[in-house]
């Protein structure tokens, strides 16, 4: 089962290699921008429709 | 031909001879305003309902639910509870930084979102529900979750807390929304803030948690070693409230942090641009020192006033945003751009372009009767410039001006400005004022700053040095920003639907709207043999209304710390880091309570059409005009045309009405120094409206000024009614002189409309100065101006698509003409265009 730890968008921590972030590039009707939500590098990412392989 | 392609073929000065000034700011401002400014999600509501793709954020609800089931946050005291749950927010939300953007941080999860806090209160979180419109996709899951949080929080909001620390009668006739706004806590409002503490440089977040974090050690140690005696009790509670400010503090340093790593990770790994991976990582160093540490720059001093802000939202629904931004951030520019050259004038302006851009684009979602009554914008941001410093000297700065052109290219509705002219104010200054005026912004608003400080001094007791130190807490209101003067909550519940005095007078003080004996019950109208009767049943009702508003205020001024604490508030307030006492704690403030005046001319017109046409010319008798006002002037036509056309109106330098006006508000200022805040301080009245006058068209009934139930009210402040001020600006004016504007009451709002084919050019500015002269002559405290034609108004609302960017004044603040209802703006056309000179 995937984990978000093996996803492109996801951005180990510095202080724990077991967080991170999940940094997207999104855009909207108005205006462009990356947001990035905390997750748990052991998160399933299995329903997850951004996951893309490191 | 397209209509836009024939307007890019249109040179600036072309667009500036017609006047659309909208296509001449796109034209001339930098590719990155522009961008930023047309990514600005819009988030005030229009007739009640938020824009098209604005949807209700549920982030924080969900997150606040997953840290509220968190076991150790249910065993804490509850303002410990509460700084967990924000911090736990700010720990986890979603961020996101746009394209182009130099300033970073937003309330809710995305731009299109608007901020939802549903442990404030089960009627916000029904109403929520019930608006389609903003859940966000997909609809059916969102729906279940609103549900879910409802139910949740249900119960345990903020507003199941204080509602049953109130008297149940008084609750419910301010629930009623007939004569005031919204829940007494301490949690939705307009927060002041101690930027004397915390924007002068001298400290930052990590500076006061160290001074926090001794304070617990030293109470700690008293508890531990002292003898008991009764007098370490209260540093058990102190102690949970420092705790729960560390927590805050804490959690701002680390949300600010999320975005110094998202800034440097996009800079690193995303950025092709080499200027734009400087800009991210000019950005990433930014969020690394600031709040943390203070500010060293403009950047820094603008990113750091942001997150405060932020912050603030994130604790509170908050209606406004007191700002003194060319005070506080002014040391930087003038260190970044006249003494280093670090920055251009125009990289300065891009800079606080965006930080107008910032605020305008915040939103929290608010309840149907603010939406309803602030049409257009998210609250009142008006933010103070100029002034003088607290010596008295001149205050205006190269930043004063640099605001006032950025807001020119940036033509944001919200913030506003309102200038604090003294004497001493520069040419230059008021030249900008005025370019902004003839821009057709509607701001700045001009305020009397002599006048206001002596206002400040007279009915708070504020020293002068920290009188002078005032800013707009809301629209109108000033308020010191010193560790005693400022005013943590302003309470909304004090605001007074004013035509409903006049209107009881009639009825006795029961009101058929909402079908409840609301005010005093005063002697039969019908009886009246002579005029003092009226007044006193007048006063009477007053009295009633402003009592039931300011109770009801001053209980939940006294129980807030404990059941609505603010931590995050407390935590950057002089008072509460020294004391270990919730900042909303009245015994650590001086008091700068006022009653706000919505609907408030119509008594004068009215108590003068009483006098003039029954006591004095004997025309009709009480019981004709009893008559008339039950049937709504019904089959009374005639009648009414004569109470409109042949009494007295205000605002015509006419003694027999103005001397009513003073009359009323030295009745007011009376019983204002009778009534006392927590604080034991006294309780003027404010005359203005935002756009209450819509608000209420449809609760307050007839009056004896021939308005019908249903009629848009005049609006407000101390303003003439629409078309009805007939003998030019100066007769408005000296009507207006009459009132002592230190001693009739705290503030009175004055809208005028003045002719922008008139006012152009060199001449237009000399005659707008002249003006200005003899409004400050006769000392009044404010004066505010719709500079666009009738012609464009109507236009706009002809084809709203091709006029999007036109800005009007509608009361204390400024909206878009397009965001407003068609009542709002054809009583904005209503207004009588003033010729001066």
């Amino acid at each position: 089962m995937a984990e978000c730890r093996e996803c492109k968008s996801f951005f180990v921590s510095e202080d724990s290699p077991e967080k991170g972030d999940c940094i997207q590039r999104v855009v909207d009707p108005r205006q462009a921008y990356y947001r990035s939500v905390p997750v748990n590098a052991d998160k399933s990412a299995s329903q997850c429709l951004n996951f893309i392989k490191k | 031909m397209t209509a836009e392609a024939a307007r890019n073929l249109e040179s600036v000065e072309d667009l500036e001879k017609k006047q659309q000034w909208w296509w001449v700011a796109e034209k001339t401002r930098s590719r990155r305003l522009d961008y930023l400014r047309k990514a600005i999600w819009k988030k005030g509501a229009i007739g009640g309902l938020y824009n098209p793709g604005v949807k209700v954020d549920l982030e924080f609800g969900l997150l606040a639910m997953e840290s509220w089931n968190a076991a150790q946050v249910l065993a804490d005291p509850k303002v410990i509870q509460f700084a967990k749950h924000l911090a736990h927010y700010l720990d986890n939300k979603t961020i996101f930084i746009t394209d182009h953007a130099q300033l970073v941080g937003y309330v809710g999860s995305l731009p299109h979102t608007v901020f939802w806090d549903p442990t404030m209160g089960e009627m916000l979180n029904e109403e929520i529900y019930n608006d389609s419109t903003a859940i966000p996709e997909p609809v059916e899951e969102s729906i279940k979750t609103v549900a879910e949080l409802c139910d949740f929080w249900a119960g345990k909001t903020m507003q199941s807390e204080i509602l049953p620390t109130f008297d149940i009668e008084d609750m419910m006739k301010v629930m009623s929304g007939a004569v005031g706004w919204g829940l007494p806590m301490s949690r939705t409002g307009y927060s002041g803030k101690d930027y004397e503490y915390l924007m002068t440089g001298k400290r930052a977040f990590q500076d006061i948690l160290d001074e926090l974090n001794q304070k617990i050690e030293e109470a700690d140690y008293r508890i531990h070693n002292e003898t008991p005696t009764p007098e370490i009790l209260d540093l058990y509670d102190k102690i949970d409230c420092w705790e729960a400010m560390t927590i805050m503090l804490e959690a701002g340093m680390r949300h600010a942090k999320r975005y110094a790593r998202l800034a440097r990770t996009l800079a690193e790994q995303f950025e092709a641009d080499s200027t734009r991976r400087e800009e991210l990582l000019l950005v990433a160093e930014t969020c690394e020192q600031v709040p943390a540490k203070p500010p060293r720059s403009l950047q820094e001093s603008l990113q750091y006033d942001l997150f405060i802000q932020l912050f603030s939202r994130t604790e509170a629904v908050e209606g406004a945003w007191p700002s003194r931004p060319d005070y506080y951030h002014g040391p930087y520019y003038q260190k970044d751009v006249n003494e280093k050259k670090r920055l251009t004038e125009q990289a300065a302006i891009d800079l606080v372009g965006e930080f107008l851009i910032r605020a305008a684009e915040v939103g929290q979602y608010k309840p149907r009767w603010t939406k309803e009554g602030l049409q257009g914008i998210d609250g009142t941001w008006v933010w103070t410039l100029g002034g003088v410093n607290k010596d008295g000297s001149d205050a205006c700065n190269d930043l004063t001006i640099a605001f006032m052109k950025a807001a020119r290219q940036v033509r944001v509705a919200n913030p506003t400005f309102a200038l604090r002219w003294h004497p001493e104010v520069r040419d230059e200054v008021m030249r900008e004022a005025f370019e902004c005026i003839r821009h057709g912004l509607g701001y700045p608003s001009i305020r009397n700053d002599p006048v206001l400080i002596e206002n400040a001094m007279f009915w708070h007791g504020h020293p002068v040095e920290e009188a002078r130190t005032w800013l707009h807490q809301a629209c109108m209101s000033p308020a010191p920003t010193t560790k005693h003067g400022f005013q943590p909550m302003r309470m909304a519940s004090a605001t007074a639907n004013c035509a409903k005095i006049i209107e009881y007078v009639f009825t006795r003080g029961f009101d058929k709207t909402v079908n409840m004996q609301m005010g005093a019950l005063t002697d039969d109208p019908r009886k009246f043999m002579d005029f003092e009767e009226v007044k006193t049943a007048w006063s009477a009702q007053m009295e009633s209304i402003f009592g039931l508003l300011v109770r009801v205020v001053n209980r939940g001024r006294a129980t807030a710390p404990k059941t609505c604490p603010r931590p995050y508030l407390s935590a950057i307030s002089e008072r509460s880091v020294e004391t270990g006492m919730d900042v909303c704690d009245p015994s650590l403030s001086r008091g700068n309570a006022w009653i706000t005046g919505f609907t408030w001319v119509e008594n004068a017109d009215s108590l003068a059409a009483v006098k003039k046409l029954v006591f004095d010319d004997k025309k009709y008798t009480m019981d004709q005009l009893c008559d008339a006002l039950e049937a709504d002037w019904e089959g009374h036509e005639a009648m009414r045309l004569d109470f409109v056309n042949n009494a007295p109106k205000w605002g015509n330098d006419d003694d027999y009405v103005d001397d009513i006006m003073v009359w009323c508000l030295r009745d007011v200022a009376r019983f204002s120094k009778e009534m006392k805040c927590p604080s034991g301080n006294n309780w003027p009245l404010l005359p203005e409206n935002v756009s209450g006058n819509i608000h209420y068209a449809n609760m307050v009934g007839a009056l004896p000024n021939g308005r019908r139930l249903g009629d848009a009210l005049y609006d407000g402040g101390i303003s003439p009614g629409p078309g009805l001020d007939k003998k030019g600006p100066t007769a408005v004016l000296k009507s207006c002189g009459k009132i002592n504007h230190v001693e009739d009451g705290r503030a009175f709002l004055l809208n005028q409309r003045l002719s922008p084919s008139q006012l152009a050019g060199e001449k237009g500015f000399t005659m707008w100065k002249a003006y200005l002269k003899t409004w400050a002559d006769l000392g009044l405290d404010h004066v505010q101006f719709n500079m666009v034609s009738d012609e464009t108004l109507r236009a706009a609302q002809s084809d709203p698509e091709k006029y999007q960017e036109v800005i009007v004044r509608v009361a204390g603040y400024s909206a878009h003409f397009v965001d407003i209802s068609r009542k709002t703006q054809d009583n904005i056309i209503q207004r009588t265009v003033q010729g001066i000179g």
